[in-house]
């Protein structure tokens, strides 16, 4: 008889109670995604393996620290390896150097990817659930909502690379992550 | 702006990883006070987080496990993380299975404590052989480039700080020469109040992108005209200028002074006569408006006083 797959949230809290077998699927589950992450912060394939490497062994030692009724095991991973990256990127001196205006066109999430199992069918139907939000959203406002998150710059940098008053820069931030959070909630 | 646009603000940058470390600071503070901010920077946090189930997924290298699980060792984190897959069915089992799996992990503790034995003793020992493989598959890295890899992140770091050190101490060396250019110019101007009727008034501004900004007005009540002083002020748009006003008592609107264009440091020194005649104790403000400036204010004060 086949067990019903275990949640990447149950998955998750048995790593945080030691349960190496519960690491390792979660592994398979998360890793994709989160190396695409990664590959896309840094631009060096060394790099996000070095990071990949360091998050997953960071993810184990934290994981008892993950509470399931204040954010989904995917959420938290993807802040905790953004965190790994970024210092990684301000290790590097990466943080505050300039970016070409153009790369704002180019720097965009994708689409949803296609599903297999379970879990992924849930994570590709959210997937679609944020672009449908993320579109809803001004253009200049999403723009800078997904080159900020790609490229993990302050805002004086990312400013400055686009050529915007800091001020609009901030402002366009705000205005978009709070309608971002509306519409994901189920606002209008 | 208001406190709570700005932790908003901040919340938002926070959640992109975009803060400043003194903007960190300001936001981690208001987070230990208010639970309404801590939510906030929870809820856009997870917000943000979401934006990753839009990334394509990428296969890692195949043999990451492995150097996920020497890296664990090398570190002598407790437990080792990934399995080695040991799958064993039914209850009769379970003890076997129990010892097997026990028998592992002291295995693994063992060997684990046995590299990290040889990694410290190479550490004190003269290096005879540095390319030497000393984890236990030949494809992870050995500890020696783990430890050189440590050693070069550590230094990359600390170049860094030194760096951002000098930069510190740059911009403090600076900003006490602007401060003792300032407080002389405030002495001489002082003095020349003694002789003339002069009022020296210093604004600051509440709001936040202008908090660093400074300004300066001497005003000769009796020719009813001035010099206004402004350093580090912010750019702003092509279709704006600042513009000064001079607030009379016995007037309903503040009079215009004229706009006042700061150069690319955001610095100008500029004398100024309002259109009108201003009879009581003046008081100034200064604001954004459309280019050119207008005959009564439309746009943010950004800076009232004395």
């Amino acid at each position: 008889m086949s067990q019903p797959e275990l949640s990447e949230e149950d998955l998750l809290q048995r790593a945080g109670r030691g349960d190496s077998r519960a690491f390792d699927q979660l592994y398979d589950r998360m890793a994709p995604r989160l190396f695409g992450l990664l590959r896309q912060m840094l631009h060096d394939e060394r790099e996000a393996e070095d990071v990949l490497q360091d998050g997953f062994v960071l993810l184990w030692e934290r994981a008892s620290t993950f509470d399931p009724d204040r954010s989904k095991a995917f959420t938290w991973a993807v802040m905790l390896f953004r965190h790994k990256a970024i210092d990684r990127m301000r290790m590097l001196g990466r943080r505050n150097r300039l970016v070409d205006s153009a790369v704002l066109e180019q720097t965009t999430l994708g689409e949803p990817a296609h599903a297999g199992v379970d879990e992924e069918v849930q994570a590709a139907e959210r997937g679609v659930e944020v672009r449908e939000a993320l579109n809803d959203l001004p253009k200049e406002q999403r723009q800078l909502i997904e080159f900020a998150f790609l490229k993990g710059l302050t805002h004086h940098v990312i400013a400055e690379s686009l050529g915007m008053p800091l001020g609009t820069v901030k402002t366009n931030i705000r205005r978009g992550l709070l309608r971002l959070r509306d519409l994901l909630k189920g606002g209008a | 702006m208001m406190d709570e646009e700005r932790f908003e603000e901040l919340a938002a940058m926070n959640a992109l990883g975009m803060l400043e470390n003194d903007e960190k600071r300001a936001l981690d503070g208001a987070i230990a006070r208010d639970k309404e901010v801590r939510s906030l920077t929870l809820e856009l946090e997870q917000v943000t987080a979401e934006l990753a189930y839009l990334i394509q997924p990428v296969e890692p290298p195949a043999n990451m496990k492995k150097r996920i699980r020497a890296k664990m060792r090398a570190r002598g984190v407790k437990g080792g993380g990934v399995s080695r897959g040991v799958i064993i069915g039914g209850t009769g089992w379970a003890l076997a299975a129990a010892f097997a799996v026990a028998s592992v992990w002291l295995w693994q503790e063992r060997a684990g404590m046995t590299m990290q034995l040889a990694a410290a003793s190479r550490a004190i020992a003269p290096v005879h052989n540095p390319a030497a493989p000393v984890v236990d598959d030949g494809k992870t890295r050995t500890l020696e480039e783990e430890l050189k890899k440590r050693r070069d992140e550590f230094e990359a770091q600390k170049q860094a700080l030194v760096k951002e050190i000098e930069s510190l101490h740059k911009q403090e060396t600076d900003a006490k020469a602007q401060s003792a250019k300032l407080t002389a110019e405030v002495a001489a101007l002082k003095q020349q109040e003694q002789q003339s009727q002069l009022q020296i008034a210093t604004l600051q501004s509440k709001v936040w992108e202008y908090r660093r900004s400074e300004m300066l007005v001497v005003w000769d009540q009796k020719r009813s005209q001035g010099v206004v002083v402004l350093d580090k002020m912010p750019k702003v748009q092509s279709d704006q200028d600042y513009q000064l006003w001079v607030v009379d008592p016995n007037k309903p609107d503040p009079v215009s002074a004229g706009v006042v264009t700061v150069d690319s440091k955001g610095s100008v020194k500029a004398s100024f006569k309002p259109v009108e005649a201003v009879s009581g104790e003046a008081k100034f403000a200064l604001s954004i408006e459309k280019k050119g400036g207008v005959p009564k204010s439309e746009g943010q004060l950004l800076m009232v006083g004395p």
